[in-house]
């Protein structure tokens, strides 16, 4: 086992001939000889010269010549022995010398096509390789082991560029560090060599001849001019391509039809998944196997056709259900008689209910597919198929079900690596591998309605809008999700989102006053969410605020809406007081389509924003025992059974209760933490809150009353309020001090907190200013100078 | 010193083709020989030709008589399913003898081909024989 590169290796030699050889300039010149040399020969015969055999006989060379480019020199096969050059790819063949340096190396990678696809794929530039040769081994030989234990670890048949690549970056001392800062792993670069293995198969196998029955396969089957026409032949688009199933649930399902269609009994199958499951790929795949002469079925199958019908195109064309019947009628007896196709409906349920595009044929469908004279699949999502078989089992009975189950991880990234090429061809794009992870991580914390790896896929396609030049990175991919669903996936990075969340409690303190426990909680959660260190499985935060009223409880969730869930707007406010029967639990979850008001319509609308459950204590125990699953796993499902998540979202309920207490021990001259935990064993004992109600929250916060210092500055919040109003007329107004405290002494109630405050100063100070303007001796550009009198008088 | 390079490379190429020819090559001629039939039985559909010769053509005929239907209505079936029959036998027969003549034009071809592939190579001397020996047509 010889780990350097030896020059004299015969296959090196090869791939010199290959390259000197197999291209289009050299293969035209050789044609050009050849024909010149054999028709110059015919042609000096004709004018029986003898000269013309040695021509006629020397074309032989050339030809042979071609002969052997084109067949010798097409692959170079790897070696027998395991040396090091036995084991290396052609390109590779071409660009290391015996003398290449690990420097050199780094150069040779973009110039190979595995090579340049790590780099394109892991976006790991030039100039990253261009670094890390400083910290390479002094001799390539430990990379050429190191790429000889990658190429086994893979599964690679060589060693490519690819190999080389990942073989150069693990030769560097604490390489993990490294790929930490592209947050990457030495498994995910694996991944990457797979892919080009996979990518490379393919193209491969592209190039096999197709058998597919030939001209006459279709001679004994029957015309269907009527199904031609509502439905799509997803035979006709078989091209050769032998799609290779990532997953080894559908390749067993696809074992599972073709054993249904063989033996006797019913003739159908029902594809029971969710959207997005790959059963529409379960078809195609079928359809192909069918179609391909070498596959090995029971020839009752072979060059079976799967038409798709268009339900849509049906129903529009039928004025009314008896014409409709009697084109469904028409299309099951020309199946019948052609005896080579295989009917796909999909959607299946648009035949069993009545409503828009969709239209009940039961009647008609149920006796033939209890007949199992026609071969059928019917694709169906589980909920449908329930509803289905809930309204008639008749039908649901005469139907085969097979389960199709969402892929998990694995199987969707090699999903997504198989048919991400045809995605760039599409949208002239590239995509890296960590946005193919990106996206399966976020569809599933984001896109519901769909599943496995559909969702992914789909998220993918929608990354293409934000590509960097052409290439979909993880960051393409988050901005999608950010635009998509409003809400925040990356981490705050841009210097503003920094500060703010920095600075988060002295924004709020802009708007409200004390009360720093809480406000510095919800503070805290946020930036966890913003650094990206929150639970991905719960909301941003939950909190249960308790006080008395007029605290801020309320105004701390307003505040924190409009500094960090851009704007008040941002707020979903729920008066729970509303929601004190058992029946309103419905209205929770009602369809956004019937309610746009229920809370699960307004979270699927808004995921991004603060969820404020007022008067919480006043909600029936069913409501909040619907709520938490919210609060624990941050999802609800709607009455559609739709999940709906509230992973982005803070979550804060109020409530009243045991305010008197809190009062009485701060006027005690009680802490808070004090008495904090003390006070929430009476109210579960006083049976205000259920232990495990309480226990779902992430924090809770005891407001206390404000005093008589702290109402000083919520009166300049206020005037700053009323300021704010004037600030279009250009008038400003000015409290005298001693008119404030004459303010604070009439607005101060210990009971109801800064709530009176703001009566008082709209019944005096916005009062006079009222006046003073419609009087005219408030004109734009003048200060209005509050004095005690005005107060008194007013 | 590149000169001799280059002869001595060309020297090698010409070596290796010439081995290349009476080794891997006579077997990836005949592979392809075979490749190029069966991609001409698979054209022709060949297989299924012979399995359904007698088949109805295109499904095209009436649909099989109840058994409680008269006689003159069976008669007039059966005679309908005859001539469908009848005009899927003679298209088929036309393709299947199209492409059994190919395959046999295929086959003698690549046959002489792979009698004569060791004699390829010595063409160019053969063809100096006959120049030498004055031979003309």
């Amino acid at each position: 086992m010889k780990n350097s590169f030896d020059p004299q290796n015969p296959r090196v030699r090869k791939a010199h001939q290959k390259h000197a050889l197999n291209n289009s300039p050299m293969l035209a010149l050789t044609l050009v000889v050849f024909i010149a040399l054999l028709f110059g020969g015919i042609a000096l015969l004709y004018f029986q010269n003898s000269i013309s055999w040695t021509l006629i006989g020397f074309s032989s060379l050339p030809a042979m010549l071609i002969f052997w480019i084109k067949n010798d020199l097409v692959d170079i096969p790897i070696g027998k022995t395991d040396n090091f050059t036995d084991l290396i790819s052609e390109d590779l063949l071409l660009l290391i010398t015996k003398n290449s340096s690990p420097a050199d190396l780094t150069q040779i990678l973009p110039k190979t096509r595995s090579g340049a696809f790590i780099m394109a794929r892991f976006n790991l530039p030039t100039p990253f390789f261009n670094e890390i040769a400083n910290f390479l081994p002094a001799t390539p030989e430990p990379i050429y082991e190191t790429a000889r234990h990658i190429c086994e670890t893979t599964n690679s048949e060589e060693i490519t560029g690819a190999v080389l690549a990942v073989a150069i970056i693990s030769s560097v001392p604490n390489y993990e560090l490294l790929l930490n800062q592209f947050q990457l792993t030495i498994t995910d670069l694996h991944q990457g060599i797979i892919w080009f293995n996979y990518l490379n198969g393919m193209v491969k196998n592209s190039k096999k001849p197709i058998h597919s029955g030939g001209i006459a396969r279709d001679f004994a089957f029957g015309y269907t001019p009527t199904l031609q026409r509502f439905a799509i032949n997803l035979s006709e688009r078989y091209s050769g391509a032998h799609t290779k199933l990532q997953m080894a649930d559908h390749t067993k399902i696809i074992g599972q039809i073709i054993e249904t269609f063989t033996h006797g009994g019913r003739q159908n199958v029902a594809l029971i998944g969710a959207y997005g499951s790959g059963r529409s790929t379960i078809v195609n795949a079928l359809a192909e196997t069918l179609m391909n002469a070498d596959s090995k079925i029971p020839h009752s199958l072979k060059y079976r056709q799967i038409y798709s019908l268009d339900a849509p195109s049906l129903i529009s064309a039928a004025k009314d259900s008896s014409e409709l019947e009697y084109l469904m009628v028409n299309i099951f007896n020309e199946i019948y008689s052609a005896k080579n196709i295989i009917l796909c409906l999909d959607n299946a349920h648009l035949f069993f209910e009545e409503g828009p595009g969709s239209v009940d044929i039961a009647n008609l469908l149920t006796p033939i597919l209890e007949a199992g004279h026609i071969r059928m699949i019917l694709i169906m999502d589980d909920q449908k198929f329930l509803e289905i078989s809930s309204k008639n089992s008749t039908l649901a009975n005469s139907l085969n079900k097979i389960m199709v189950s969402p892929s998990n991880r694995e199987e969707t990234l090699k999903i997504l690596m198989d048919q991400v090429p045809l995605l760039e061809y599409q949208k002239n794009v590239i995509y890296t591998y960590r946005a193919l992870t990106e996206a399966y991580r976020l569809s599933e914390q984001y896109i519901h309605d769909v599943e496995m790896p559909g969702k992914a896929k789909l998220l993918l396609e929608s990354a293409t809008s934000y590509a960097e030049g052409n290439l979909v990175t993880a960051l393409s991919v988050q901005t999608a999700v950010e635009k998509s669903y409003g809400v925040k996936v990356r981490v705050a990075s841009d210097e503003s989102d920094r500060n703010k969340l920095l600075n988060l409690e002295a924004l709020i303190h802009e708007r409200m006053i004390d009360q720093t426990e809480a406000v510095s909680a919800v503070a805290n959660a946020l930036r966890r969410a913003g650094a990206g260190v929150k639970h991905a499985g719960r909301p941003i935060g939950t909190f249960l605020f308790l006080g008395p009223t007029g605290v801020g409880k309320t105004e701390l969730a307003k505040s924190l809406s409009e500094v960090y869930f851009n704007g008040e707007d941002n707020i979903i406010r729920l008066d729970m007081n509303e929601f004190v029967s058992a029946a309103d639990v419905s209205r929770l979850i009602k369809d956004g389509a019937e309610d746009g008001l229920s809370l699960t319509a307004q979270v699927s609308k808004q995921p991004f924003s603060v969820i404020l459950l007022d008067e919480i204590e006043k909600a029936h125990p069913s409501v909040l025992t619907t709520l938490l699953q919210v609060l624990d796993e941050g999802i609800l499902r709607d009455e559609k059974n739709r999940e709906i998540s509230f992973r982005d979202s803070i979550i804060i309920a109020t409530s009243n209760a045991g305010a008197n207490e809190i009062r009485e021990k701060i006027a005690s001259g009680a802490k808070i933490d004090d008495f904090k935990e003390e006070f929430i064993e009476n109210l579960i004992s006083s049976n205000e809150f259920k232990p495990e109600f309480l226990n779902r929250f992430d924090e809770i916060c005891l407001f206390k009353p404000l005093s008589k210092e702290d109402l000083v500055s919520v009166l300049d919040l206020i005037i700053a309020s009323t300021n704010r109003t004037l600030e279009p007329q250009k008038i400003s107004v000015v409290v005298d001090p001693a008119a404030k405290q004459i303010l604070i002494d009439k607005g101060y109630d210990p009971k109801m907190g800064a709530r009176p405050m703001r009566r008082i100063v709209q019944k005096t100070v916005e009062n006079i200013v009222a006046a003073a303007i419609l009087s005219g001796h408030a004109t734009p550009g003048s200060t209005l100078h509050i004095t005690p009198n005005e107060i008194k008088i007013s | 010193m590149i000169a001799h390079l280059l002869c001595y490379n060309i020297l090698m190429a010409i070596t290796e083709m010439f081995f290349w020819w009476y080794s891997r090559g006579w077997r990836i001629f005949i592979t392809k020989a075979h490749a190029f039939l069966s991609s001409v039985t698979d054209f022709f559909s060949m297989d299924s030709l012979i399995r359904t010769l007698f088949k109805p053509y295109r499904q095209i005929s009436a649909a099989s008589a109840s058994s409680t239907a008269s006689l003159d209505i069976k008669f007039h079936m059966f005679i309908d399913r005859l001539v469908s029959r009848f005009i899927g036998f003679i298209s088929r027969l036309v393709l299947l003898l199209a492409g059994t003549f190919i395959i046999i034009i295929g086959s003698v071809f690549s046959l002489i081909f792979i009698i004569l592939w060791p004699l390829i190579p010595l063409l160019p001397i053969v063809g100096i024989i006959l120049s030498t020996t004055g031979l003309t047509i």
